[in-house]
């Protein structure tokens, strides 16, 4: 528009708040829509990451199948892998040694099937076995 | 040696030979505004320092063995002569410099947006709409302020008052009026700071004793995925629509995202404290002295107090009137009075929605959910200036 020059009539006034205000409201309708995908692709996410441990055994058979070198050998004293839904490895290992110490058991005769976290609560449930 | 002629002398150089009617007003209404601010509390960070810039600014000066401490005429025109200012200017003129060039504005957002969570606001992305309705305020001011006789920019300065975002009145009016920019800075701040008083009886006007009893559900969970995105995304997604208020959000998503990202810990403790304060020393004490009685004391600011007053009334009952609309909309889930919260004051806005939820609810605590709309309406007050500065400059 370039009204630097500075006298408006009201009629301008007037028509320069209804296109502000339409403006604001524009942009912040955009960002909400925006932020709204993002919240979307956020709460997919965990459940994309639930499948994972299918994917991986489909992997792991597919590489058996094709003749692929086979994934390394699991370390000596190591009992099977551990599952992790919507955890993370740092809360995961956090959690395994609160359990080892209430226990009185040291960690590496415990054996920890999965650990996954319930909706709505902060504290993750964890399975373990002797 | 004429003893005579020596002690006139000292005599004349002294305050009281040279002070005027302007001097002394101007010096009593700097105590009242320290009052203000010790006293009574009012926004104290930015009060005290404005009010004594506004004092130091105006204490007379005899011209020949002192020089003023700031040169209201060498600000107001087109083109400032930075040389005359490094060389001849005083300790406010060299200050000032920061407030033409929208340094410290930008570097106050930057502060702020290093101390915003955006959590509540990524929570329930409706927020923005509240922040959005809350910018009401600033287009009715402006609107009227045409209508009293204000230029354009002068009413756009005038309007900003309603965004209740210190650091956004002062960026916008140090390009479209410099001279009514101490005026504005101190309606603005002085209402911010009012704003547990002006707003409440607005709510209660507006919404029902059922409506402000709602209780809301727990929002949900938001990614640090998310956190990290929403500055990016915000500033790609704006500056798109408005590339002249890069300045100013950009600054505020800068800070944001220094605080989000978690390897840059250092920085933004930098941003949210040390820079924060030391900014807001020089911003506030050059904004005070801008406040000098030849531009101040006219009926001019008593008009900016009054429009920056409705400003911010319309502000609060554009929030609260789609706080209510969403309220029915979505069949009693939303309260409406976090409607309010969208004048972008933060915290004190979502306090006054939070104090007023529990007065009709005890238990009903409503801060979270107010500060999506709160920390919304900085967003949507920076989009409104960043309107008119491209309408305007």
């Amino acid at each position: 528009m370039g009204l630097s020059g500075g006298e408006i009539s009201i009629l301008d006034a007037l028509i320069i708040s209804v296109i502000g205000m339409l403006i604001v409201f524009a942009v912040l309708v955009i960002l909400m829509a925006v932020v709204m995908l993002m919240g979307l692709i956020a709460d997919k996410s965990p459940a994309l990451a639930a499948k994972m441990p299918k994917i991986r055994f489909k992997k792991k058979k597919q590489a058996e199948e094709g003749g692929e070198a086979a994934p390394a050998e699991l370390a000596p004293g190591t009992c099977g892998e551990l599952v992790l839904v919507k955890t993370e490895e740092r809360d995961a290992a956090m959690i395994m040694a609160i359990v080892a110490d209430t226990l009185g058991t040291p960690l590496n005769e415990l054996r920890f099937k999965s650990i996954k976290r319930v909706d709505g609560e902060d504290a993750a449930t964890d399975k373990a076995e002797d | 040696m004429d003893w005579g002629e020596t002690f006139e002398f000292l005599w004349k150089s002294t305050g009281f030979a040279n002070i005027t009617w302007g001097n002394a007003v101007m010096i009593v209404l700097a105590c009242f505004f320290l009052f203000l601010g010790i006293k009574k509390k009012f926004e104290p960070l930015l009060l005290v320092g404005i009010a004594f810039g506004m004092l130091i600014s105006n204490l007379p000066v005899d011209n020949i063995t002192s020089t003023p401490l700031y040169h209201p005429e060498w600000w107001t025109v087109q083109e400032v002569n930075y040389r005359e200012v490094l060389q001849h200017g005083g300790l406010v003129d060299i200050l000032y410099i920061g407030v033409k060039t929208s340094v410290y504005p930008c570097l106050i957002f930057l502060g702020v947006g290093a101390m915003t969570d955006f959590e509540p606001l990524l929570a329930n992305p409706k927020s923005l709409l509240l922040g959005a309705a809350a910018q009401f305020g600033i287009y009715v001011a402006f609107f009227l302020a045409v209508c009293f006789g204000f230029t354009g920019p002068e009413a756009a300065s005038i309007g900003i008052v309603g965004g209740a975002d210190g650091p956004t009145a002062i960026w916008l009016t140090k390009t479209l009026a410099p001279h009514l920019l101490a005026a504005i800075a101190i309606a603005a701040y002085s209402y911010m700071a009012l704003i547990p008083v002006i707003q409440p009886p607005l709510m209660r006007l507006m919404t029902t004793k059922k409506e402000r009893a709602i209780v809301m559900k727990p929002t949900r969970k938001v990614t640090k995925a998310e956190k990290i995105l929403f500055p990016i995304v915000v500033i790609i997604a704006t500056c798109l629509f408005l590339p002249s208020v890069a300045p100013l959000l950009g600054c505020l998503m800068l800070g944001n995202l220094l605080k989000e990202t978690g390897v840059t810990a250092r920085l933004s403790d930098t941003a949210q404290n040390a820079l924060m304060n030391i900014v807001t020393i020089m911003l506030s004490v050059s904004v005070g002295a801008t406040a000098h009685f030849s531009t101040f004391l006219t009926t001019q600011t008593l008009m900016i107090v009054a429009l920056g007053l409705l400003a911010f009334v319309f502000a609060t009952v554009g929030g609260l009137g789609i706080g209510k609309l969403m309220c029915w909309l979505s069949k009693g889930k939303i309260n409406p009075l976090i409607g309010s919260a969208g004048v972008s004051a933060v915290p004190m806005a979502a306090r006054v929605s939070n104090t007023i939820g529990l007065k009709y609810k005890p238990g009903n605590y409503l801060l979270m959910h107010a500060m999506g709309p709160n920390v919304a309406g900085v967003i949507g007050s920076a989009v409104a200036a960043g309107f008119l500065m491209a309408v305007f400059s």
